[in-house]
């Protein structure tokens, strides 16, 4: 019997030629992310376990992108101690402001993630790496200090589930849509808790790295523990000049075991919205249309990429944001934000009246930038959409694709990006 | 052996719930962690140790327990310092169950229609050797599927911090 990808990473990492589903192993970890708020707790621990230098100075990448730039003397204050701690270790890569972006962003975009190894971040959506066809696995700060000390990480075999993908994708429907999709179809509340999500098939292949990107960070949100696309000549392309590492086109085997396998055809998948509250609550965009709501957000890990901006600005070209609507775009990442902006994008979202503000995770988190009063109602290209998460806990919050986001802002309605005017 | 009062979740008990997002910047300490566990679950944990003034010694709740994603510790430590000895459900949200296993919190995949059989306030007994759950109030019992030999390793220890930190005390390989 063969392994899958995800089972052939961890095998790797941990020196065996086997693993099985279930087994428990302690593997080798190519890098580890922390950031601003977690990351001094993470060095505090780490010198707890007795060590001075971590593990290697040059895999222990450390981001600010939730406190940043701080909205108040807290924040501004944890910063300063963050900033320290980063500084006292030695720290070859440290994305302070200035140079910041979400820490995924940076993670897959700086070339810090290697098809075929694991990294580990003390943020959720750090299954985002799995974009590269790496097994990017998000952890909690105790995991974290001991990979900085030792390199390190405990998992447990996770058993795969293959979305096996095909069928052209319409103009206008994204991976942020397929997202939803199997949000809404598999339910968040169960069937793929623990489990490695491996998407294949044609669609996949024609997929950009920034959509494998989108659909690999919400695979957290799903309940599993990895999302994860073999690398092919995409990711090739992508880290031609982002990595001088070497690695390998590692895919699962022919006779590899699944738990199950999905096959969807996206050839008729139509943009989808997340209720507010419930993630895989989902409703197809006709149930929705002319819904008001009179804020609208890109930005995130999940869609704050350079497709996603030039998508937006050719929606949204020589037209203007509706009178009743505050509309909010949060580069991902300093890169991203110089390239939208050589690209002429961020002109033509000025000029329609998109406030754009610089790279942090903004008011996805709820802390600053854009956060959500009570009585708002949220149309957000972001990940999350519970209860609180972008502010006050009687706001609503919408999920959707940025093409939805951009074409709805103009209407001021939910607005079907498909029969809009462009 | 340990015994007290459980408290039953309802469904879709997030982590955003347990710990709400004002305090996800604040220390992890079980201690300021427990005083606002819970806080967002329910009305009456929302004032300032509402749900640990309760004495709960276990929750039981249903599927995805501390789900949405959220890989924070502070869930775990409020819990502890609430009391909390030990968590069963149906099923557990990945980040939480690791941070639990990492914190050598209980969190304890049991029968299916276990919090169908408890209402809140029951007293439980929970026998961890032989993985049987007793309602003593009800006169039911109920099993769990026992821990890895790792996590009972970990457990043991105090936690990962103390089982990794005596392995680099004593210079042995981690493994």
């Amino acid at each position: 019997m063969g392994m899958t990808i995800t089972e052939k990473i961890m095998a790797r990492s941990s020196g065996r030629d086997k693993v099985t589903p279930g087994e428990l192993v302690w593997t080798d970890i190519h890098s580890v992310m922390t950031m601003d708020f977690l990351g001094r707790q993470c060095f505090d621990k780490f010198r707890s376990l007795g060590k001075t230098e971590v593990f290697d100075k040059d895999k222990v990448i450390c981001v600010s992108d939730h406190l940043v730039p701080p909205p108040n003397q807290r924040f501004a204050n944890m910063l300063n101690e963050w900033r320290e701690v980063v500084k006292q270790h030695d720290i070859t890569h440290f994305y302070d402001l200035g140079r910041q972006g979400i820490a995924h962003q940076i993670m897959v975009e700086q070339g810090h993630v290697l098809p075929g190894t694991i990294s580990i971040g003390t943020d959720s959506h750090a299954n985002t790496y799995g974009a590269v066809g790496a097994m990017g696995n998000a952890i909690g700060v105790t995991d974290a200090a001991v990979a900085m000390a030792t390199g390190k990480a405990w998992f447990r075999i996770p058993k795969s589930v293959k979305f096996n993908v095909t069928g052209k994708w319409q103009p206008w429907v994204m991976a942020k849509d397929l997202s939803l999709h199997i949000m809404g179809m598999m339910h968040w509340n169960g069937h793929l808790l623990y489990k490695a999500l491996e998407f294949t098939g044609p669609a996949i292949s024609s997929l950009s790295m920034a959509g494998r990107m989108t659909l690999c960070n919400m695979t957290v949100d799903l309940g599993a523990k990895n999302g994860i696309v073999a690398p092919d000549v995409v990711t090739e392309r992508y880290l031609r000049n982002r990595t001088n590492d070497k690695w390998h086109f590692v895919k699962s085997d022919e006779d590899a075991e699944y738990d199950m396998v999905y096959d969807i055809d996206i050839s008729d998948l139509a943009p989808t919205i997340a209720l507010p509250g419930k993630l895989d609550d989902t409703v197809t965009i006709d149930k929705l249309i002319g819904q008001k709501f009179n804020k609208a957000f890109v930005g995130t890990c999940t869609n704050g990429r350079l497709e996603d901006i030039a998508t937006m600005a050719e929606i949204m070209k020589d037209k203007q944001v509706h009178r009743d609507v505050n509309m909010i775009l949060v580069p991902a990442s300093q890169t991203v934000y110089l390239e939208a902006l050589q690209a002429g994008h961020l002109e033509t979202l000025i000029k329609a009246g998109v406030a754009i503000d610089t790279p942090s995770c903004a008011s996805c988190a709820g802390l600053h930038t854009g956060v959500a009063g009570d009585g708002d109602i949220v149309l957000s290209a972001g990940n999350r959409n519970m209860t609180g998460r972008m502010g006050s806990r009687n706001a609503k919050v919408y999920l959707t694709s940025p093409s939805v986001v951009a074409a709805s802002a103009i209407r001021g309605e939910v607005t079907d990006p498909r029969t809009f005017d462009i | 052996m340990i015994k007290g009062t459980c408290w039953v979740a309802d469904d879709y008990v997030m982590a955003y719930d347990i710990i709400t997002s004002e305090y996800w910047t604040s220390p992890i300490d079980p201690e300021e962690n427990s005083k606002i566990v819970m806080s967002g679950v329910k009305e009456e944990f929302s004032k300032e140790n509402g749900f640990k003034d309760k004495g709960y010694t276990f929750i039981v709740a249903n599927h995805n327990f501390a789900g949405g994603g959220k890989s924070i510790e502070h869930v775990v430590t409020g819990l502890m310092g609430a009391g909390i000895q030990a968590v069963f459900a149906t099923s557990f949200a990945r980040l939480q169950f690791r941070n639990a296993i990492n914190y050598g919190l209980p969190f304890i995949t049991s029968d299916d229609n276990m919090h169908l059989g408890c209402e809140t306030g029951d007293e439980l007994e929970y026998d961890a050797d032989k993985g049987i759950i007793k309602n003593l109030t009800k006169g039911t019992q109920f099993t769990s599927v026992p821990a890895a030999p790792f996590v009972s390793k970990v457990a043991e220890a105090g936690g990962l911090m103390n089982f990794v930190r005596e392995k680099i005390a004593n210079g042995e390989p981690i493994e």
